[in-house]
């Protein structure tokens, strides 16, 4: 689940501090930024805000590290430095001069209101009052969402353009600009080419996918004369409605209608036609921002084609043996060309595709720019009922239940590609020159603490970190603190 | 049955086996085409059958064969699917006779036991199995009393698409004439018999059958078709006293009702049973004993080849053997199952049997003979494993010791009533030069009765050339094959599937393991890198010297003294197998630990063995290749292999199967661990690979360690020094390539040229050429005097309790002092 939630934060952690304050002003995204962008990891962060929120006066920092045990203080350290990355929770100095932490204002107003519900700004949509004279159902909105998302996924690996596929679907020009600007496919002529990042989106789980993209939307917003905060609040909006329910389209503004007129084109949300009064989310929309894992999300298993009741409850389809063997229950094309990216296929039964990851199969993928680490989260986000079943009877002496793929193949996955790239590299910042042995070993460990580090040595007396705002920070309070 | 058709028949099958496959043509008279493939394997004339159909066949039939040009997949997209297909377990591919089983259906029990007896298992781990339809295993299913119309039924049943047609064809025409017709050996008179009319007129007027028949006045004899009915498997439910009858037919009828209750359809499965299907009525004729041998070739050259069968409860000329199992044994439901296959109405089938390792061969092949009561040979394959199936005979019958011989180079014993059971080795039998005046004696015994039935133990080792000296020197009415592994790195093991039979059963591993029949084992492959002075030496050796270096390499030396170390700690017992006697030394020395191998003496190998079952303070032994088969260790939890034999899946399997009797396996949460020792970037990784693809398929999973957590604080490290390593090397750079060898005497009989390496170890005098300077110390004297010593050390322990010693002192002391005095 990292992988899924750290797209989109690592977006917001992008962001300057206005943008925050005027994402802050919305009810419905601060509540949805509590609510997601706080992965399960943190779950701490959460306790600190909710502690925090009603707080007339700061929290002196003393009194909030008494909070948390001693050796959980990595834990602190980490869901401090992430609230403060988003703006979240801030230092001051309270009258006597003591350091402090308090909720930053704007955050705080909106999350209040959010609780409480006494708001009238439209923060989360006004539900449709007209006549509903076409009911429009979950599932066909399932069905509507998921045959869009098909599509543009379809488009991108070029199955719909090679079996010429039932159901096609029509993309807007829009979509297919948004994947190029994106880097997911590049267009040669009238022939459509995935790049080595589309290769990587395709393979994520549908939640992470929907933020990749909703992402890119937001980044392209400027560049088509639209404010990326109000597009980016809009978003947040549309992860708050519910399922199922209309939506009245006329206290939005031109930016928000046009905005979402692009999403229906994904699958996001739904609307008869362009000028409907209302609009409905669907799935793809209202778990963006919920706990509720994609991988039990049922567009994700509608998107695995006619499981069946031998498939359970359709939730995945992919079996690897030990043998490295694999079987998918899926009559998907775009399924069946994902799966031969890394496996060769042996067999195409009506419902049954068999094949074999082997190491030539994996590093024909390795070479295309698919990582390891992808292939094995496909796989994940894919497993069949069976393997659940068979982890979870299976706990590995400890109580904890077994992996659901065999450890042996994921393992094998990664050595696969260890074997062909013996170098890695890692972007960040570089701390040298340390005049004393303590003066390096306490951001050294800060860094540690925060999850920043990646590499040290104590001779040199020098350390590499992935972001360095926060060392830079500490090793100046660490200064003041000195004298 | 008299040696000398027995002779001339096996004269007569090599000529078929040239073949390399017992999947006869299947109509001369009607189509041509066949015989034109007649010398192809059972592969290519599956092909033949599928291509034949699917050219007369309908245009669309060529698109489904079509491979996908994007994905590399054969489509078989277009097959209609069921529409109640989730209820049904299996998808079958019409091109090769893959058969793909969902284990987790609720019919995968009734369809995996009925899968295991037509179709050859290609992979079983924990989800979907994988079988394939062979013309070898469908002439097993036939031979066990399956019909071809209830495998087509079945098959059509259980599937998830209708059955392809090619695969409906090929099962209808290449089991249409298999045991049709059999050879009955009854009251030492032969008789063809058959179930079907209409063949049994194609017999007679044949130009070459018709006229052996012989002018008896009894003409044709019809008469009840054998029924299980009258016979028990010692050991079994029934000897329980149990009905199996009512009983099976009560577990059927509630699993039918189970099947309603659930909601489940049921298919009928429960309602065929194998040996009902056999017709109320047989036809048969009497043949003289001389035409035996034109029959069976005709019936071979016609397309019917004749099963031959035993009926052992109607021989009266062969004495019976007064023996039974002992009231204690009791045999498992896997075993009991095996031996139905080969009992399934109640005459003796000749076929092959295939258990895992330490899954109970032995006793499989006791009770068999305990079955049959007539005059028994064993064969096994070293000296070591005849005294291990003769303790089992006594141990599991009421056989009297008198009636169990021993014929090795060192015992040449005869039973001494008019039958019994004769252990005796391949070589022992097969050899063809001169023997010793008593072994010759001992032969000629041997080859002047008939004997009920024929054990061949570890059956895979034995060479198709061989075999037919051993069937030609001895007379057996039914043979049975036991092996743990049906499979060879060269495809001489379809001549077996001939030779002696259709394979009548094979395990699952997991299964077993599962119901903690054997251990369950941990796999490990342990990558070691390879040191840099090594592997620079290692890229510009030759490929020869290039195995000694991965093997010496230091890393691994120093893996297999950290996980030695580990494992004696946590109370295992370790055999460390190199297949190179020269690392096998090497490490052993330098560990300090006793080892094995060809040129060990037999005594000093019992002691060694001895010591490390019941010696607290021997938890480790190093083994060459002699300990891969065979070698019965109940006491060993851990297996480390430093060095193998390239890409022999066999003996990968092999060498897991010693430690799957783990006496420890039913304690909770027991595991045994196999730890593979593999040089990285070398050749060793490839071979690796290879060498587990048996084991994989049978669902074991090999985790791959590349750093042994804990090693680098490990103290004591051997090794650890760059100067230690340049010391290794160079030792190693000295040695003559021959070192890199693997080690010549082993098991396996194909590589052997007669019993001489086996049988001359144990002769008193040993005389061996040498060089002067070999003799005179040159040579390495040093470290076999070291290797004595820790035998030393070994033997001492052995015999004499420190009590028992200073008792020993005391009374030479006391001597002395009286002789002093005197």
């Amino acid at each position: 689940m990292t992988s899924a939630t750290s797209r989109p934060l690592e977006y917001l952690e992008g962001l300057p501090g206005t943008t925050f304050y005027k994402l802050y002003q919305q009810p419905s995204t601060a509540l949805a930024i509590f609510r997601r962008m706080l992965p399960d990891l943190v779950n701490v962060a959460k306790c600190f805000v909710m502690a925090l929120l009603y707080l007339k006066d700061p929290l002196p920092t003393a009194d909030l590290e008494v909070w948390v045990n001693s050796e959980s203080k990595k834990e602190r350290d980490n869901a401090l430095s992430i609230l403060g990355r988003l703006h979240i929770l801030s230092t001051t100095l309270t009258g006597d001069n003591v350091r402090a932490y308090m909720i930053t204002n704007p955050f705080a107003a909106s999350l209040r209101q959010a609780l409480t519900g006494a708001e009238d700004s439209h923060s989360f949509g006004v539900f449709s009052q007209a006549p509903e004279h076409t009911l429009t159902s979950i599932t066909d909105l399932d069905e509507y969402a998921r045959r869009q998302w098909e599509g543009v996924m379809g488009y991108m690996v070029g199955t719909s353009a090679l079996s010429g596929q039932r159901d096609m679907v029509n993309l807007s020009k829009g979509v297919k600009q948004l994947l190029q600007a994106g880097h997911l496919v590049e267009i040669r002529g009238n022939r459509v080419d995935i790049t080595k990042d589309g290769f990587g989106f395709v393979l994520q789980d549908v939640n992470t996918q929907v933020w990749h993209i909703l992402i890119l939307y937001v980044e392209s917003a400027e560049a088509i004369g639209m404010d990326s905060v109000e597009v980016l609040s809009f978003l947040f909006l549309l992860s708050s409605l519910e399922l199922g329910s209309s939506y009245d389209k006329s206290h939005m503004t031109p930016n928000q209608l046009r905005t979402l007129m692009d999403l229906a084109d994904f699958g996001i949300v739904y609307q008869e036609h362009a000028d409907a009064t209302r609009f409905y989310p669907t799935r793809l929309a209202t778990t963006l921002t919920s706990d509720s894992s994609a991988l039990s999300n049922p567009v994700t298993g509608s998107l695995t084609g006619p499981a069946g009741p031998s498939g359970g409850s359709g939730s995945g389809f992919i079996i690897i043996e030990t043998n490295y063997r694999l079987y998918a229950y899926t009559s998907s094309p775009l399924q069946i060309s994902l799966i031969s990216l890394f496996t060769n296929l042996k067999y195409r039964f009506p419902n049954l595709v068999t094949g074999k990851i082997t190491r030539q199969s994996v590093r024909r993928a390795i070479e295309m720019g698919i990582t390891a680490d992808q292939i094995i989260s496909y796989l994940l986000s894919h497993a069949h009922p069976q393997l659940r079943k068979h982890s979870a009877a299976q706990p590995n002496g400890k109580g904890v239940p077994a992996s659901v793929l065999p450890p042996t193949v994921t393992d094998q996955i990664r050595l696969w590609q260890l074997e062909r790239d013996r170098l890695r590299a890692t972007a960040g910042f570089l701390f040298k020159d340390f005049t004393s042995l303590a003066e390096y070993q306490a951001p050294c460990q800060y860094a540690a603490e925060i999850g920043v580090l990646v590499w040290k040595s104590d001779r040199k007396r020098m350390f590499f970190v992935t972001r360095h705002e926060q060392v830079a920070a500490f090793l100046r309070s660490q200064k003041v603190g000195g004298k | 049955m008299p040696p000398k058709r027995k002779a001339a028949d096996t004269g007569r099958s090599r000529g078929a086996s040239k073949r390399a496959t017992p999947v006869p043509d299947i109509d001369i008279s009607s189509d041509d085409d066949y015989s034109d493939h007649e010398e192809l394997p059972e592969e290519t004339n599956l092909k033949a059958v599928v291509n034949k159909f699917s050219l007369e066949a309908f245009s669309k039939k060529n698109q489904v064969e079509k491979t996908d040009p994007r994905f590399g997949y054969k489509d078989l997209s277009s097959l209609p699917l069921k529409r109640d297909h989730y209820n049904r377990p299996l998808w079958i591919e019409p091109l090769k006779g893959t058969i793909t089983l969902e284990s987790f259906s609720p019919l995968a029990p009734q369809a995996q036991d009925f899968l295991t007896t037509i179709a050859e298992p290609l992979s079983r781990p924990t989800h979907l199995h994988e079988y394939r339809l062979t013309g070898h295993s469908l002439y097993a299913a036939v031979s066990v009393g399956l019909k071809p119309q209830d495998i087509v039924e079945f098959l059509d049943r259980l599937s998830k698409t209708p059955l392809p047609e090619s695969i409906r064809t090929f099962i209808i025409e290449f089991t249409k004439s298999y045991g049709k017709i059999k050879m009955v050996l009854r009251h030492n008179r032969y008789y063809v018999e058959t179930t079907d009319p209409e063949m049994l007129q194609r017999l007679l007027k044949d130009e070459v059958i018709g006229p052996q028949r012989m002018d008896s006045t009894e003409g044709i004899i019809e008469r009840a078709a054998p029924k299980m009915g009258g016979l028990v498997i010692p050991g079994t439910k029934d000897a329980a006293g149990v009905r199996e009858t009512t009983q099976q037919e009560a577990a059927a009828a509630v699993a039918r009702n189970e099947a309603e209750e659930g909601g489940a359809v049921n298919y009928g499965i429960d309602d065929i049973g194998e040996d009902e299907t056999e017709e109320a009525i047989t036809y048969s004729f009497e043949i003289p004993a001389a035409g035996v041998e034109v029959v069976k070739a005709r019936c071979q050259s016609i397309g019917c080849p004749a099963l031959e069968e035993y009926d052992f409860q109607g021989d009266t000329v062969n004495p019976n053997l007064d023996m039974d199992l002992k009231p204690a044994a009791r045999i498992r439901s896997y075993q009991e199952k095996s031996l139905s296959k080969m009992f399934g109405n109640g005459r003796a089938k000749s076929g092959i049997i295939v258990l895992p390792c330490g899954a109970g061969k032995t006793l499989v092949g006791i009770t068999a003979a305990a079955t049959i009561k007539k005059g028994t040979i064993v064969l096994c394959t070293s000296s070591m494993s005849v005294v291990q199936w003769r303790n089992e005979f006594l141990r599991w019958t009421t056989i009297d010791p008198g009636d169990i011989a021993i014929f090795t180079s060192d015992h040449k014993e005869k039973f001494k009533r008019s039958t019994g059971i004769i252990v005796s080795t391949y070589s022992m039998v097969s050899q063809t030069r001169a023997r010793s005046y008593d072994a010759q004696k001992m032969m000629d015994w041997l080859q002047s009765r008939e004997w009920g039935m024929m054990i061949l133990d570890e059956v895979h080792v034995v060479p198709a050339s061989m075999f037919r000296k051993v069937t030609s020197a001895i007379a057996a009415q039914s043979k049975l094959g036991l092996t743990a592994t049906l499979l060879r790195e060269d495809d001489k093991i379809k001549d077996l599937n001939f030779l002696i039979g259709p394979k009548l059963y094979e395990a699952n591993w997991m299964e077993l393991a599962a119901q903690g029949h054997i251990a369950k084992v941990q796999c490990a492959e342990v990558w070691c890198p390879m040191t840099t002075e090594f592997y620079s030496e290692y890229l510009r050796e030759s490929s020869r010297k290039q195995a000694l270096l991965y093997i010496m390499n230091p890393r691994k030396f120093q893996a297999c003294q950290f996980l030695i170390d580990f494992h004696e700690k946590r109370g295992d017992k370790i055999i460390v197998f190199s297949d190179n006697v020269y690392a096998l030394e090497r490490y052993a020395l330098k560990l300090n630990k006793a080892y094995i191998y060809g040129g060990t003496p037999q005594n000093e190998r019992m002691r060694i063995l001895e010591n490390f079952q019941h010696n607290e303070q021997v938890n480790t032994i190093f083994l060459s290749k002699i300990g891969d088969t065979s070698l019965d260790l109940p006491e060993a939890t851990c297996l480390i292999q430093i060095s193998s034999h390239y890409g022999s899946r066999r003996q990968e399997a092999q060498r897991l199967g010693r430690i799957l009797r783990a006496k420890r396996r039913n304690d909770e949460g027991f595991n045994a661990f196999f730890y593979s020792l593999v040089s990285k970037d070398t050749n060793e990784m490839v071979y690796s690979a290879k060498r587990q693809a048996f084991l994989i398929d049978q669902g074991y999973a090999f985790k791959v360690i590349t750093h042994l957590q804990g090693i680098d604080n490990y103290e004591g490290l051997s090794y650890a020094t760059p100067a230690e390593r340049r010391e290794l090397l160079q030792e190693v750079m000295l040695q003559n390539e021959s070192s890199a060898d693997v080690e010549q005497v082993n098991d396996d009989l194909f590589s052997m040229r007669s019993g001489k390496r086996v049988t001359a170890k144990k002769a008193g005098p040993k005389r061996s050429a040498a060089t002067l300077s070999g003799l005179a110390g040159g040579d390495d004297m040093a470290y076999i005097e070291y290797n004595k010593s820790r035998n030393k050390q070994l033997k001492d322990k052995a015999g004499h309790h420190p009590l028992f010693k200073k008792m020993e002192r005391d009374r030479q002391r006391r001597k002395k002092e009286r002789e002093m005095e005197g």
